[in-house]
């Protein structure tokens, strides 16, 4: 058959993608150790309002991954892929595409029936998150499991979100109640802000429980704040209820559900992080009424990183277990 | 294609390659249930449980056991069967063509569509198609999929390439196998062969599968549509009160903790007119 002319090669797809000067600036390779990471369209723009490019987008994970990696180490990853930037399209994606190379880890998740479910990407190196960033995965989302047992979650989160005209004070205010809640059961948690209107509660476990217990005890928190101020606390999910109030989401205490990531990107207006934070740093704002202070961009996250170090490692060391009552 | 590619990779013959991406052919027909608790209809789940202590065993501690003689396992580690696993490989290779006819169906087991990956690659594509309908052969190719080896057969439908999954011939069992199958020199009088064959004439047609319904399943959906309108519904129940019981015990003790909490100090940065303030 005479088409040997008419192919398309991986081998010459491969050379098209390395840096070279038909490429420009907009295009590169990256090398960690043997493994080469092709990066392309680093011009473009992924939030418009601030300029912010996909070349940043992969600097900021490259520069917070010592931080970010082990949040993501073991973990089934949702990626959040915005291919145009915030504002345009997007979609979750689940399943690691079939595309991936060869050194992106991959872990397949059961099915609620018994069968086969998503087969995940696991980011267990730079190369991945670099070679994730360059999809334009903005948004990174990893179930609360580790590892292949999905039946059993490291931690127990609460996400605080506030119906306009409630705000980050508000979630600070509950945040507290909450944590005190807790503490009096000898649980100590901490908090990162959702990079956008909302506070993260993490309550790291790290010993033997199942999703059918973090569920229940969550879901008995969420009640118990809402009955003790209902005027400002909501556990349920109805949005049309949620006006004015911290809405308390501890559904997200469940094996097939992800939360976003510390130190992940958020797709807003500009490029926001879901940061980790000091509890004194919440009291301090909520003194100062001055929910600003609580908003980190990927270059100021860059600088309390270098000063703080990773605020969030004890969510993944210390262990604690739920009360069994 | 509006669906999903579930596979892509490319098809290789000689020095001919086509990447091309894969679609299945045939779309799901079964109508899945979920088992449900007759009492509170709440979702049922399966638990890998000990026949030795009854107990649950999670899945970190489930390895694979192969039981070679009666209650005599041998075990293989997960690590082992990689070092058996295929080459990670995204070729379908294409090593013969053969007629169609020498293909007995009872080898097919499921049907697939390829599409061509890019522009680039649909010159190529269509050539192979071209070249298969003009010759009538069809492709037989080995290909790597979900970690398993696979063989498929390559046959063009209309413009497109079909790819069928194949059995393995050690999968398929021999006629000599099944017992009571009367030898081909049992003898049959002339006459009854005669007429039977007539009868077969007469009812010969053309094969239409627009014909045939799986009438079971219509029944079954316009079954559950008919419940679903007549608000039949059996709502899942908040897992909460699945364990009121211990829900409450859980509640009671939480809303002490809050008390206590707030009672130790008064202080704090909550200020309670702020909440005030809101609720007026």
């Amino acid at each position: 058959m005479r088409a040997t002319t008419t192919t398309t090669t991986t081998a010459k797809k491969a050379k098209k993608a390395s840096p070279s000067p038909a490429g420009g600036a907009n295009a590169g390779a990256i090398k960690f150790g043997s493994t080469e990471v092709k990066l392309s369209n680093l011009n473009k723009v992924l939030y418009p309002k601030a300029g912010f490019t996909k070349g940043e987008m992969i600097a900021y994970y490259l520069g917070v991954a010592d931080y970010i990696l082990p949040h993501l180490k073991g973990r089934k990853l949702t990626r959040k892929r915005y291919p145009d930037g915030v504002g345009k399209i997007f979609f979750f994606e689940k399943n690691c595409p079939s595309y991936h190379p060869d050194w992106v880890a991959t872990s397949r998740a059961p099915s609620s029936d018994g069968g086969d479910g998503p087969n995940y990407c696991v980011v267990e190196n730079k190369a991945t998150l670099a070679w994730l960033a360059n999809l334009a995965a903005i948004e990174l989302h990893t179930l609360l499991s580790k590892g292949e047992d999905v039946t059993r979650p490291t931690y127990m989160v609460f996400d605080l979100d506030p119906g306009a005209p409630a705000n980050m004070l508000d979630c600070i205010r509950v945040g507290f109640r909450l944590k005190e809640m807790l503490a009096g059961f000898g649980l100590d948690c901490f908090a990162k802000t959702s990079g956008g209107k909302g506070l993260h509660l993490y309550v790291p476990l790290n010993t033997p429980v199942t999703f059918d217990q973090t569920k229940g005890f969550s879901n008995a928190v969420a009640r118990v704040l809402e009955k003790d101020d209902p005027a400002s606390v909501i556990s349920s999910m109805k949005k049309e209820l949620r006006k004015g109030k911290v809405f308390v989401d501890w559904s997200q205490n469940d094996d097939h559900k992800t939360t976003c990531c510390a130190y992940s990107l958020r797709a807003r207006e500009r490029p926001t992080v879901s940061t980790p934070v000091t509890w004194d740093e919440l009291k301090s704002a909520a003194k100062r009424k001055d929910p600003a202070a609580l908003v980190f961009e990927a270059a100021d996250v860059l600088k309390r990183v270098k000063k703080h170090g990773d605020l969030f490692a004890p969510v993944l060391k210390l262990k604690q277990k739920l009360p069994a009552l | 294609m509006a669906r999903r590619a579930i596979w892509s990779g490319s098809i290789s013959f000689g020095l001919v390659n086509i990447p091309v991406k894969m679609y299945p052919a045939v779309r799901e027909h079964e109508i899945r249930f979920n088992l449900l608790h007759d009492q509170d209809k709440a979702r049922l789940r399966r638990k890998m449980v000990s026949e030795a202590t009854g107990r649950e065993v999670h899945p970190e501690h489930i390895v694979k056991g192969y039981q070679f003689a009666k209650n005599q396992y041998v075990i293989v580690q997960k690590d082992e069967f990689e070092s058996c696993a295929p080459e990670r490989s995204k070729a379908i290779e294409i090593t013969d063509f053969v007629d169609l006819a020498d293909i007995d169906p009872v080898y097919y087991e499921k049907p697939y569509y390829l599409a061509p990956q890019s522009a680039s690659a649909g010159k190529p594509y269509r050539l192979l198609v071209a070249a298969m309908e003009r010759s009538g052969k069809v492709g037989v190719a080995k290909m790597v999929m979900h970690e398993k080896e696979h063989l498929v057969a390559l046959r063009p439908i209309g413009n497109a390439l079909c790819l069928e999954m194949m059995k393995f011939a050690d999968e398929v069992l021999g006629v000599d196998e099944v017992q009571g199958v009367p030898s081909g020199a049992t003898k049959i009088p002339d006459r009854e062969l005669k007429a039977a064959v007539q009868l077969v004439e007469s009812l010969s047609t053309k094969f239409d599968p627009e014909k045939y319904h799986d009438e079971y399943r219509d029944c079954v959906m316009k079954l559950i549509r008919q419940k679903a309108k007549g608000e039949e519904i059996h709502v899942q129940p908040v897992v909460a009160e699945k364990k009121a019981g211990r829900a409450t015990d859980l509640m009671a003790a939480l809303e002490a903790s809050l008390a206590a909490a707030k009672g130790a100090k008064s202080n704090g940065a909550n200020g309670h007119h702020r909440r005030r303030r809101k609720s007026a």
